[in-house]
């Protein structure tokens, strides 16, 4: 098989690889929002069990997650493809660090912002979305890129439910053709080549809005 | 049942256990030469810890395991190393990208009017190293170090796909017996989590100790945090 040919396989496994990161991106987004804000607006027995939901996402193991939810729902004649076990499994770990990331964000914000809010007449939740929300998503940037990137690596771990990733994709390739080190060595290039300049890009943007 | 089924992951919970011990050895040993590379006045120093690095981070855990094990596996095999070996190692290199990272904040965040101290003191850059800035760092590297356990706890269970005797692949060749996979993996995510719970607790509490203790800048603590690894 020629390099070319390996390379083309390997790209569509990449095409499986984003679509789960992002996938697990959104999931992480939206459920660490909630999380972030059910902790910081709730009542005090729903901060208890956000707190504890959030030690419970940081401590998993995804992959153990990723069996969970694909055997596990197996099991239940509820038969969940792997790459959905796997942007769920992902997502909900990734979410507890989301929940971090916006609180620290949202502490940026003056507190005088939500009192001139609330003087204007705003409600709670328009106080939050018209005028903290705006002033502290700059802040939240850096490290929900950051999360994309973690995720696209983390995206490996779906290989062992079968989903056709990069790396699964790469596993198929090497049974086909022998040529093992020649693949692996390709997926570790192509996450090299892809996040490295990635990185640097998010850290000078960091630096960026650290100095405005 | 699940008393029998316990007493068989007991079993991989040693091994896993020792996977962590050992790879957090080499990776507290590897993060801090990063660390004093980093922070050395030779600029290929570090611009090489800067390398690895950006390597290892960009990296993700199951590729390197994969690499390990079916390219070095062929020739480490000759040697008597066992995939065990080669799992320490990946997770230990792994880790120690991060970690390094971490050791390098922590050092920066002794004041610079400590080296100025040594160096007054007619001390060399690595006497004052190693007598005064080093034991100062040696409290908030704590809880980082600890992050590093639990991250090493965490990533040990990719151990299992390259036939590590750990304790999710004990789990997993327990499923492929009883066909009960929703119960036996709930009982490993619990045993992982009975594990790790009270370490992520405690390094939280430690490191808001520190922060107020220590005066550590909120970049510090920042970088304290537990990172996740691919």
């Amino acid at each position: 098989m020629a390099v070319s040919e390996i390379i083309f396989v390997l790209a569509k496994g990449l095409l499986v690889t984003f679509q789960i990161a992002l996938g697990a991106w959104v999931v992480a987004v939206l459920l660490g929002l909630l999380l972030c804000l059910a902790r910081d607006m709730g009542s005090r027995p729903l901060r208890w069990l956000v707190n504890a939901l959030i030690a419970l996402f940081r401590s998993v193991p995804q992959l153990v997650l990723i069996y969970l939810f694909y055997f596990g729902s197996g099991a239940i004649g509820l038969h969940i493809p792997g790459i959905v076990a796997a942007i769920f499994a992902l997502g909900i770990t990734e979410s507890a660090f989301h929940a971090e990331y916006y609180r620290g964000a949202l502490m940026v914000v003056s507190p005088n912002q939500r009192e001139a809010g609330k003087s204007l007449g705003l409600s709670g939740l328009k106080t939050f979305r018209l005028i903290v929300l705006p002033q502290a998503i700059p802040y939240a940037l850096a490290p929900m890129l950051n999360s994309f990137i973690s995720l696209a690596k983390l995206a490996t771990l779906a290989a062992a439910v079968g989903s056709p990733e990069v790396l699964y994709s790469g596993q198929s390739l090497m049974q086909l053709t022998g040529q093992v080190t020649l693949v692996i060595s390709l997926v570790i290039v192509i996450y090299i080549v892809f996040s490295v300049p990635l990185s640097r890009l998010v850290r000078r943007l960091e630096e960026r809005i650290e100095v405005a | 049942m699940v008393i029998d089924w316990l007493s068989i992951m007991y079993q991989g919970l040693l091994v896993t256990l020792q996977l962590v011990g050992y790879s957090a050895l080499i990776a507290t040993a590897v993060g801090a030469v990063l660390a004093v590379m980093f922070i050395s006045p030779y600029r290929p120093l570090r611009w090489l810890a800067q390398l690895y690095v950006d390597i290892f981070r960009s990296i993700p855990l199951l590729a390197l395991l994969f690499f390990f094990n079916y390219v070095l596996g062929k020739y480490t095999f000759a040697l008597g190393l066992t995939p065990f070996a080669l799992a320490v190692v990946c997770l230990a290199l792994n880790e120690a990208a991060y970690v390094g990272e971490v050791y390098r904040a922590v050092i920066r965040s002794v004041p610079s009017t400590q080296w100025e101290a040594g160096t007054s003191l007619g001390m060399s850059w690595r006497k004052t190293l190693i007598y005064i800035v080093i034991p100062q760092a040696l409290p908030p590297a704590v809880p980082g170090t600890l992050n590093m356990v639990i991250q090493l706890m965490k990533n040990s269970a990719l151990a299992s796909l390259i036939s590590v005797n750990e304790v999710s692949l004990v789990a997993s060749v327990l499923v492929s017996e009883n066909f009960m996979p929703l119960e036996v993996f709930s009982v490993l995510a619990l045993l992982y989590l009975a594990i790790i719970v009270p370490l992520t607790l405690m390094s939280d509490r430690l490191e808001r100790f520190l922060a107020v203790r220590f005066g550590l800048s909120d970049k510090a603590v920042t970088a304290l945090r537990v990172r996740e690894a691919g």
